[in-house]
């Protein structure tokens, strides 16, 4: 939300918490470094504060590559962002959208029911169950627990942790303390009432304080990891620019990006084409007295839009996101289903009332397609996560070092990007998310090998990617705004063009000269079906938004520092 | 005739129509041309404000009581600075604000050409949010007209809309995000 010049003093944030690390029965007198080695932590810890710091605090030293380049990695499919009949306005069974992500391809998924009083008091029992059934009957899916965060003063976001014997526990009194819908809901009907609303600024020290809570899980040992993504950030332009900085210092391990496209591709489609006819992402909204008031629309730019099916921050070139990653702070972002219920799919909601049950009870099948803006998981928005190995753990340390490319699609099937020193430095060199070093004045070799989509996707079509630009700026430290949301040295360095006729996979190379200055990277590609003048996305249009004839992939960032 | 200014009391978290519907109600009776909301950031909490421009009577008391909280008149004495005052000076000077009601607003709840809508209401311009707009070129209302105060103009915002028309980019109905809470 868009407040930021009052002194946060409340004592609110410290209340004790059930089940938390300060529990007595878990309050182990502990430095945190202790814990954290003996949370076996010890080297990724370090990795993942190192990755915190701006480029420019290594000073002379030799920075440790970050992601090392390894060859040709793998890549795991995933969706961090889906809704069962536990949410109110969502309506499938567990199983039903765990084998339909599986159907379409997915490695992993995480299940994110809205967080709220009726969740918090009746969902929670019921959804984890269902989700240990879900792992047992379909063994090559990843089922993680989750929950869409109402963010105390901001939007939603994913949290999510990996099986675990306290997974259950931390989200239970996590959502209870910190999510801004129970904290926000009058005493009399169940909540705390602490809050003027959901996306009120008085919320925001509770989402420090909260994001502080799952890091001090994972400094304890009770689990080995918690991740945090924002949800359709830019959508009511509740998210200003400080609380992504204030997240991610409070808690670097866990608060590491948002959706860079959010759900909901489908609700553009124009009602002559049998759709929705709404606008794509349900990107429709105004400013309200919650947003941030530098998020206007105006004659250039309407951030409350979809561009291109991503959102407005990730989507501009030299905007928020590129504002972040101008300051040296690593900031992923990826892409999602949101999916509630499904376009031309037979179900609608059950007849429970979620309020007094937590659940909308089982889906109705009508026998009849119904109109409706999402896609199931797979279908159509993909997270590809570079990982060690399909495990719970190793795949979120992926999304946790950003080795992290958002797909629509299947514009691309993988990527393999390798940033390195031709001269003194890591010759080495790192990989998507990593960090790297060249002596000043050396070469910056970036070699990109894209994988281009090998079959049809779920439009039945094998869709041609047809450009790949190169997007660089320079990194010039944390900002003195806490609010500022522009990177003007940020723009697009290189389009590299894929000929009509390639097929398998396509290598670029681009080398950087003589560098003199930190620096990062980034890449994007395009079906080229929407550009501007200047190869950009074109701002969707509500009601008129194809999404499948105008494909993009975002890939994160490699960040080069100076020695 | 003179500006005021109002903190009214709102009910939770509603869609701008909704909120919209229910100050004009309270304004039921006041001859006020121009009405506005207005987001007051001073505060720990951001609050949303009034401003009516009166060409009428207006009993401040009983508008006060309408609306829930205090309402300032602003004079030639110059009231004292809060967050109605606040208010009342921005709608004045369309310094910023969202226009609820405005002269000629009845005029267009149809589909008009931007030269239309400039000629027969106080909105100064139509502004094409990446694209240029042309005179003749179709603005599609839909009955719901929410212009923006910027820089002492009256400017409808407007965007690309399927069909070939513009519509405006605030919309009456938007998405209720994931079911409210
Ligand atoms: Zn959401
Ligand atoms: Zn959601």
């Amino acid at each position: 939300m868009s407040h930021h010049h009052h002194d946060h003093t409340h004592e609110h944030a410290h209340e004790e918490v059930e089940g938390s690390w300060r529990d007595a029965q878990d309050d182990r007198p502990l430095s945190v470094a202790r814990r954290r080695f003996l949370a076996g932590l010890g080297a990724a810890g370090v990795a993942t504060t190192m990755g915190a710091l701006p480029a420019h605090a290594h000073g002379d030293r030799p920075a440790t590559p970050v992601n090392p380049w390894h060859g040709r990695g793998r890549w795991f499919a995933g969706d961090h962002h889906i809704h069962t009949k536990y949410s109110n306005d969502a309506q499938y069974e567990v199983a039903q959208q765990v084998a339909k992500a599986r159907e379409h391809g997915l490695d992993w998924v995480v299940i994110t029911d809205h967080g709220g009083v009726a969740h918090e008091k009746f969902s929670i029992d019921q959804v984890a169950p269902d989700i240990e059934r879900a792992r047992k009957s379909h063994r090559d899916v990843l089922v993680y627990q989750g929950l869409e965060w109402n963010i105390p003063g901001a939007e939603h976001a994913t949290v999510f942790l990996p099986p675990g014997r306290s997974t259950v526990d931390i989200l239970r009194a996590f959502e209870a303390a910190y999510d801004g819908g129970v904290l926000s809901t009058p005493v009399a009907n169940g909540g705390k009432g602490l809050l003027t609303r959901s996306t009120s600024a008085d919320g925001e020290p509770y989402a420090l304080a909260a994001l502080r809570f799952l890091e001090a899980q994972v400094l304890s040992g009770r689990t080995e990891i918690a991740l945090m993504f924002a949800n359709h950030p830019a959508r009511r332009g509740v998210d200003s620019p400080h609380e992504f900085r204030g997240w991610r210092d409070a808690a670097p391990g866990v608060a590491v990006g948002m959706e860079g496209a959010p759900g909901h591709q489908a609700a553009g489609i124009p009602t002559s084409a049998g759709g929705r006819g709404a606008a794509r992402g349900l990107y429709d909204a105004s400013p309200n007295q919650d947003s941030f008031p530098g998020f206007a629309p105006t004659a250039t730019e309407n951030p409350y839009r979809t561009y291109g099916g991503f959102d407005w921050m990730t989507a501009k070139v030299g905007g928020l996101w590129d504002s972040l990653l101008a300051e040296g702070r690593p900031w992923w972002v990826t892409a999602t289903s949101d999916s509630h219920r499904v376009h031309l799919d037979t179900h609608k909601q059950g007849t429970g009332d979620h309020n007094t049950t937590g659940s909308r009870g089982a889906p109705i099948d009508t026998g009849v397609p119904q109109v409706e803006s999402d896609y199931w998981p797979g279908f159509y928005s993909s997270t590809l996560v570079g990982a060690d190995s399909k495990s719970y753990v190793d795949v979120m340390r992926g999304m946790q070092g950003g080795k992290v490319v958002a797909v629509h699609g299947r514009i691309v099937d993988g990527l393999n990007l390798r940033v390195r020193s031709l001269g003194e430095g890591d010759n080495r060199g790192v990989t998507i998310g990593g960090r790297t070093f060249v002596r000043r004045g050396h070469d910056v070799e970036v070699v990109i090998e894209v994988d281009l989509a090998r079959g049809a996707n779920f439009a039945g079509v094998v869709p041609r990617l047809a450009k790949v630009d190169l997007i660089a700026g320079p990194i010039t430290g944390p900002v003195a705004d806490r609010d500022a949301f522009s990177a003007p040295g940020t723009s697009v360095v290189k389009s590299f063009e894929v000929a009509r006729t390639a097929r398998g996979t396509v290598k670029f190379t681009h080398t950087f000269r003589r560098v003199e200055g930190a620096f990062y990277l980034r890449l994007r590609g395009s079906d080229g079906n929407r550009l501007t003048s200047d190869g950009n996305p074109v701002m969707d249009v509500i009601g008129d938004a194809d999404p499948w004839s105008d494909l993009w992939f975002y890939a994160n960032p490699v960040f080069v520092d100076v020695i | 005739m003179p500006w005021l200014g109002a903190v009214p009391a709102l009910p939770g978290e509603h869609g701008a129509a909704h909120v919209d519907a229910v100050l004009l109600e309270a304004l039921d009776g006041v001859a006020a041309d121009f009405v506005c909301t207005h987001v007051d950031r001073l505060g720990p909490v951001a609050v949303t404000t009034l401003s009516a421009h009166v060409t009428g009577e207006v009993d401040v008391a009983r508008l006060a009581e309408a609306l829930g909280g205090p309402v300032v008149v602003l004079d030639d004495s110059g009231a004292p600075d809060s967050p109605a005052a606040r208010a009342a000076t921005a709608g004045r000077d369309r310094a910023d604000g969202r226009c609820v009601r405005f002269p000629g607003q009845s005029a267009l709840t149809g589909t008009h050409p931007a030269a239309e809508v400039v000629a027969v209401s106080a909105i100064d311009r139509v502004v094409g949010i990446g694209v240029a707009v042309a005179p003749a070129d179709r603005v599609e209302t839909l009955g719901f007209l929410r212009p923006v105060c910027r820089g002492g103009e009256l400017l409808l915002l407007v965007e690309p809309a399927v069909g070939g028309v513009l519509r405006p980019a605030e919309a009456e109905s938007p998405h209720e995000c994931c079911g409210g809470h």
